[in-house]
């Protein structure tokens, strides 16, 4: 394959090429959005869902689906607004909270997939069901108050011109380059192509599998974490419309749906092209009912794009 | 060289559910053997593959090694204990590289530590190196290897392993030259490993094996000393009846009998322009190399590689075959028998009689549904030419035996009707018995005025079975050969390029 075409067959680089033509449409459409406070503002909205979608990629990738990152994020999110603390290292402990209650339900879908063999999308229904149960029980309806230290200082901007959730996202990218060259990396592409030569390969497939949903868990209740910090307010049906949009973005990042190939990156890239795709809409004037069929036309388009580069490269490697 | 005995394996049993697939296994193997074990598909070799690879738990019976007590739960263990095999299957994973899958599961030094590129390029190189496969580039990603790398790549990492016994499950089967594997099996076997050596090829298991044990509906029968029996003794014990192994003369077809399928300069790929003619009633098979193209001209009058060049025709009319679809719909219709049916030809979650009544599902249905009752009585007769059995129609097509699928996915290449039989290596990894009736309804479907057009990695099975056959070299044509000059020897040397008979005779 010539390095050129595969590039462009890697998604990474295709749905950032979409987010930066998508991006010079809204500059031209609104010219304030090269502020650096709007930057700042497009970021800190999309951060929930790239985080979001960084955690399903690591289900994804396995050939499963993780329905539980709706509930987590009703969860954490009802979680950090019922018992707000203040402060640097109050927000610390919130922080560990919603780690924790991600890397409980996680655990406990790896233990139902990996261990006791149930279908991922069964599991994961089931405690993505527990969970939004929880919440209401936390917090009957939208209240609560989020620690200032929190919706102040993490959605601000670091000597203020670099956004903090920029670095946060910047650093989940650079620990995902390092996993994904770790060995339960290189097993978790492994296990999401071929489970049988996998284990026969010397892999501890459960294992993997019960780590990738482990990861997810804990991506999930940093989503909600992030998303409190921003609405600073307490939601017991916050995770709802993620669901769909963190599939969407793995999709438009170019991860598989049948596991193996793609990665955390393009799931990152296409999460903020989602929530980018939201601010191009509202500032044409275009109606925001129709957010959602643009949403998945280009979802679409991008997949089929995506595929139709993979063919060529294919076709020009038999001829080759 | 070492002696005494390495591995012993004594009343080994599993079960699955209700099947037995192994009942009272015992082997013995030496330091420094190779010892070959033979049966049909079916008979057990499979099970006893993967129970000492770790990879299946025994239900009863002991396994010794180097007189402990050996108890493999995972391939790991049994890495660690010195026992590694080579998957018929291949276990390689198609989405990583060649180096990658080398040092799995431990492609990082430490388990927090990322893998780095450089590390993984000189360890891979070193074991490519140690068994004189350095022509292997550790850094390509195995989906791009043709089936013979990936057969190669396979054995390097069970080679690398297996310190104590090293398993070759057909390790031949994809492999177009084997020196390269008896080199490293003879290494292997100086060395003081004892080697389990599986293959359908009894000629090479009489070059490489000193013993054999016969498998057969999951007993072993007997080890034998390879020189103590001829090819007909060992399918007797193989199949515990005597095979026929001769067919009848068939007559001649005529010269100017009507053209069934025709290429003209089809082009494309590794394809350089392939010029044939297959008539009514005949048998034409191609013999090559591996990737030498027979596998994109065989794809292409299936109607898997529309975008091949030049003309094809069938039935006398020129045609464009965009999809197997149409090609089963161009009278007088061609079906396709794929090589990797574990990949292209069956759907392994369908029962076995869904799988053969797929393509006429339209003529059985009753207002869009199908019975079981209607689908056995549809293809009660396509099953009986393959010699099916009608108990298996219920089961799941990925729980039969290789032999038995292969049964399975030619019934369904008769049930769509086709006058016109493509097949590609049908026979690989088949046993004994189905590989006589796959030969018996070659012949039957000649016969009746069928066509068909047959590779295979198997020249005897050419030389056995074909009217005529071309030999593929480069992309071309390279002879051809009419029955009476048929002959392995023949097909070898045209197939290594030597003696050009045909086409550059005429070019020249």
């Amino acid at each position: 394959m010539t390095p050129i075409r595969s590039l462009f067959s890697s998604g990474a680089v295709l749905i950032a090429i979409v987010y930066l033509v998508l991006f010079a449409i809204y500059a031209i459409a609104q010219p304030s959005a090269l502020s650096a406070f709007s930057i700042q503002a497009l970021l800190n909205n999309s951060l929930p869902l790239m985080l979001a979608a960084a955690g399903q990629t690591f289900v994804v990738l396995q050939g499963g689906f993780d329905l539980s990152v709706a509930g987590v994020i009703s969860l954490a999110n009802v979680v950090v607004a019922v018992y707000p603390m203040e402060g640097p290292g109050g927000a610390l402990v919130n922080l560990l909270m919603v780690c924790a209650i991600g890397l409980a339900v996680g655990a406990t879908n790896g233990l139902l997939v990996a261990y006791l063999r149930i279908q991922s999308i069964a599991a994961t229904l089931g405690t993505m069901i527990v969970c939004q149960g929880i919440a209401l029980l936390i917090l009957k309806a939208p209240g609560g108050h989020v620690a200032d230290w929190m919706s102040y200082e993490l959605t601000d901007s670091l000597f203020r011109v670099f956004p903090v959730t920029a670095l946060i996202a910047i650093v989940v990218c650079l620990l995902w380059l390092v996993f994904r060259r770790m060995n339960v990396g290189i097993a978790l592409y492994a296990v999401g192509r071929d489970e049988t030569s996998a284990a026969l390969s010397g892999i501890d497939v459960r294992r993997v599998r019960f780590t990738g949903f482990c990861i997810a868990g804990v991506l999930y209740g940093a989503a909600a974490y992030m998303l409190a910090a921003q609405t600073a307010t307490g939601n017991p049906t916050a995770g709802e419309p993620f669901l769909l949009l963190t599939f969407a973005a793995v999709a438009l990042g170019g991860t598989s749906f049948s596991g193996g190939s793609g990665g955390v990156i393009g799931s990152v890239i296409g999460a903020a092209t989602l929530m980018l795709m939201q601010k191009v809409l509202f500032s044409t004037g275009i109606s925001s009912f129709y957010t959602g069929v643009f949403q998945g036309i280009v979802m679409v388009l991008a997949v089929l794009f995506a595929a139709a580069v993979l063919h060529l490269s294919q076709r020009g490697r038999a001829s080759a | 060289m070492s002696s005494g005995s390495v591995l012993s394996i004594e009343g080994l049993t599993k079960r699955y559910g209700a099947t037995t697939a192994l009942s009272s296994v015992s082997l013995e193997a030496s330091g420094g053997e190779v010892h070959a074990i033979l049966g049909e598909n079916g008979a057990g070799k499979s099970t006893l593959v993967k129970i000492l690879s770790g990879a299946v738990l025994r239900n009863s019976g002991t396994i010794r090694l180097a007189g402990a007590g050996y108890d493999a739960r995972s391939v790991l263990e049994a890495r660690a204990a010195g026992v590694a095999t080579a998957f018929q299957e291949l276990s390689l994973l198609p989405n990583l590289t060649i180096g990658q899958n080398l040092l799995l599961p431990r492609v990082s030094s430490g388990a927090f530590l990322p893998a780095g590129r450089r590390r993984i390029l000189a360890e891979a190189t070193a074991i490519l190196g140690r068994f004189d496969a350095g022509d292997i580039d550790p850094r390509r990603t195995v989906g791009e290897l043709t089936l013979a790398e990936k057969q190669r790549v396979e054995i390097v990492r069970a080679l690398a392993h297996g310190t104590r016994v090293l398993i070759l499950d057909e390790p031949t089967a994809a492999l177009p030259d084997t020196d390269w594997l008896f080199r490293q099996v003879r290494r292997a076997t100086e060395a003081g490993i004892a080697v389990l050596y599986i293959s359908h090829r009894l000629g090479e298991v009489r070059e490489l094996c000193q013993r054999a044990t016969v498998l057969r509906n999951g007993r072993s029968i007997g080890t034998v000393p390879l020189v103590d029996v001829n090819d007909d003794q060992i399918f007797q014990m193989m199949v515990g009846r005597s095979p026929q192994s001769q067919f009848p003369a068939r007559p001649q077809v005529p010269a100017d009998a009507l053209p069934v399928l025709e290429g003209r300069q089809i082009a494309g790929g590794r394809l350089r322009g392939i010029d044939f003619v297959l008539r009514k009633g005949e048998i034409l098979g191609f013999a090559g190399l591996e990737g030498q193209g027979q596998s994109e001209l065989f794809r292409a009058l299936a109607g898997l590689n529309p975008r091949v060049g030049g003309t094809i025709l069938v039935g006398g009319k020129e045609v464009e075959l965009s999809s197997p679809r149409k090609a089963m719909a161009t009278p007088p219709g061609i079906a396709f028998v794929p090589e990797e049916r574990k990949v292209e030809g069956i759907f392994g979650g369908l029962r076995t009689a869904e799988n053969i009544s797929l393509p006429v599902l339209e003529r059985i249905s009753a207002a869009g549904f199908v019975t079981s009752r209607r689908d056995a009585e549809a293809i009660a007769e396509s099953a009986e030419a393959v010699a099916l059995a009608r108990r298996y129609f219920g089961f799941r097509m990925d729980e039969l035996s290789g032999g038995n699928q292969q049964k399975a996915v030619l019934a369904r290449a008769l049930m769509t009707g086709a006058q016109c039989l493509v097949m590609f290596d049908p026979t690989r990894g088949v046993d004994v018995g189905t590989k006589q009736a796959i030969y018996a309804l070659i012949r039957r479907f000649a016969d009746s005025g069928g066509a068909i057009a047959i590779y295979s990695s198997e020249l005897s099975e050419l030389v056995h079975l074909c009217d005529r056959c071309a030999v593929v070299y480069r992309g071309r044509i390279h002879a051809e050969f009419a029955r009476e000059a048929l002959s392995e020897e023949n097909l070898l040397s045209a197939a290594h390029g030597h003696g050009a008979e045909t086409r550059e005779r005429r070019a020249g």
